[in-house]
């Protein structure tokens, strides 16, 4: 397996308020790994950081993706790459649909590989294998994105929005927080169908039944700006509390 | 707007007319891509009137009168600098107008538009929807007056007004007035002129689409609130193809 995501002493802070203070992380190609801590480790900081936010700014260290340096690149160019964030908050845009905010979004990526613009059908027959797949209805791809749309219902979209973009590594930040059991499945399921040789995931929970689920590789707790631990999936049966970590610290 | 769009087969395009008529009962539709300086316009009893202006460059006032049961329906689009001027008297009972407006200004452009309704009967209805996109160090002015006269019910009058600045520098200035001297009213405004959304902006490029693209996708999104319910599909894609080779990126 080769390392897809090199993360080297990584600093950020935002409003001069360090959050990320040298992390360092590897994720192999075709892995899945669990993001865990408590509240405030910089978990989504983390996440945030690898997209380009401009809220944060990095402050040291590295990022390599597939060898080249990430933090040089701007927001979409990370996502032309394959880097893709499923937000916790999905930001509502009235005016325009989903439809056609992902047609936008595979043309840019296709563009910036020199390919061409897909046409009306070939676009459509792309949309709608995975919209029947994920539960996701025409009429959800006609309505503006995320506007009115339920907790589940966004994640959901989250959950499309990846499945189209066909990225290669998925950041996925707390999906499971405030689901029923069932929209919970959807995540799940979307991610094992995702699940690919060439495509890693990293995932923010709390949740551990859904982490099992999914069938992590490997498990990283973060404290303060700073992995402390990293394990196999077995990590998870032992975390109980992150108390021993923070007092650790 | 959708019963009109049954009884009107398509729209009659009137450059620069000075005047228009709507007979009495009859419903009609007009196109100016070049308005007069001046144009009067009579909405005879019972008729209905859809009116579209193309303005920039030039000042174009219109100045309604809308009879018994009368129903304008009207909706400018400003894409340069001038003075664009409405005054509407619903003049008879049950008389309704909707004057709606997009204006997208750049560069040095100076532009206003300036409106006042007058419910001169009972039982008028208005409303209005205003938009806007300022960029580099233009200013646009809004005025917008709704006048109730004393002696008059069952009025119902509403205005709404939204502006983006693109740049530091641009400059709206608005000035919504209520004058109301009846007491059976119902009235609602609000205006509101604020920056592109950071957080919009970052959820678009995290989906691959760049920086200038994605501002021209969330400016397009927020003015097309205006332009959405417009019945037919060659003028609606007319507006959309104006208001994009008006915005500066």
């Amino acid at each position: 397996m080769t390392a897809w995501l090199e993360i080297k002493d990584l600093k950020a802070s935002v409003d001069d308020k360090d959050i990320l203070n040298g992390l360092n992380m590897t994720v192999n190609e075709g892995e899945v790994h669990a993001v865990m801590g408590p509240n405030g480790a910089g978990k989504s900081t983390l996440f945030n950081v690898l997209c380009g936010n401009p809220h944060y700014r990095v402050t040291g260290g590295e990022v390599l993706f597939k060898g080249k340096n990430l933090l040089d690149m701007s927001v979409d160019e990370r996502a032309h790459e394959g880097v893709f964030l499923a937000f916790q908050l999905p930001v509502e845009i009235p005016g325009i649909s989903m439809a056609t905010f992902m047609k936008y979004a595979l043309n840019a990526g296709r563009r910036a590989k020199g390919m061409k613009d897909f046409d009306a059908v070939g676009y459509m027959k792309h949309v709608k294998v995975r919209s029947k797949a994920l539960g996701v209805t025409d009429e959800m791809l006609k309505r503006p994105v995320n506007v009115g749309f339920s907790g589940g219902e966004k994640k959901r979209m989250e959950m499309f929005q990846m499945a189209v973009l066909e990225p290669s590594l998925c950041m996925v930040d707390e999906m499971d927080s405030g689901l029923d059991v069932d929209a919970l499945k959807v995540v799940a399921d979307a991610i094992n169908v995702m699940r690919a040789a060439d495509r890693s995931f990293m995932l923010i929970s709390h949740n551990r039944r859904f982490l099992e689920s999914v069938g992590v590789d490997k498990v990283h707790v973060l404290v303060k700006g700073k992995v402390v631990k990293t394990g196999g999936r077995d990590l998870l049966e032992e975390l109980t509390s992150f108390a021993a970590y923070q007092e650790a610290e | 707007m959708a019963d009109v769009s049954k009884t009107v087969s398509a729209p009659l395009y009137s450059d620069g007319a000075e005047s228009i008529r709507a007979e009495a009962g009859r419903t009609a539709v007009v196109v100016d891509r070049a308005p007069a300086a001046k144009c009067s316009v009579v909405v005879e009893k019972g008729a209905s009137l859809l009116h579209y202006r193309f303005c920039g460059g030039t000042d174009a006032a219109v100045d309604a009168v809308v009879e018994e049961g009368g129903k304008y329906e009207v909706l400018t689009l400003q894409t340069a600098g001038g003075n664009v001027g409405m005054t509407v008297s619903l003049a008879g009972s049950g008389a309704s107008c909707r004057s709606d407006a997009v204006y997208v200004l750049s560069g040095g452009e100076k532009g206003s538009f300036v409106s006042k309704v007058a419910h001169n009967a009972d039982d008028t209805v208005s409303s209005q929807l205003i938009k806007g996109a300022v960029a580099g160090t233009a200013e646009e002015t809004f005025e917008g007056t709704v006048l109730i006269p004393p002696g008059h019910k069952g009025i119902d009058g509403a205005q709404q007004h939204r502006a983006l600045l693109l740049s530091p520098t641009a400059t709206v200035m608005a000035v919504p007035r209520l004058e109301i001297y009846s007491d059976d009213v119902k009235c609602a405004h609000g205006s509101a002129v604020g920056d592109l959304d950071e957080y919009q902006l970052y959820y678009l490029q995290t989906r691959g689409i760049g920086e200038e693209e994605a501002k021209k996708v969330l400016v397009g999104a927020f003015l097309n609130e205006v332009t959405d319910g417009i019945f037919d599909e060659t003028l609606k894609a007319e507006f959309a193809k104006r208001i994009e080779a008006a915005l500066p990126f």
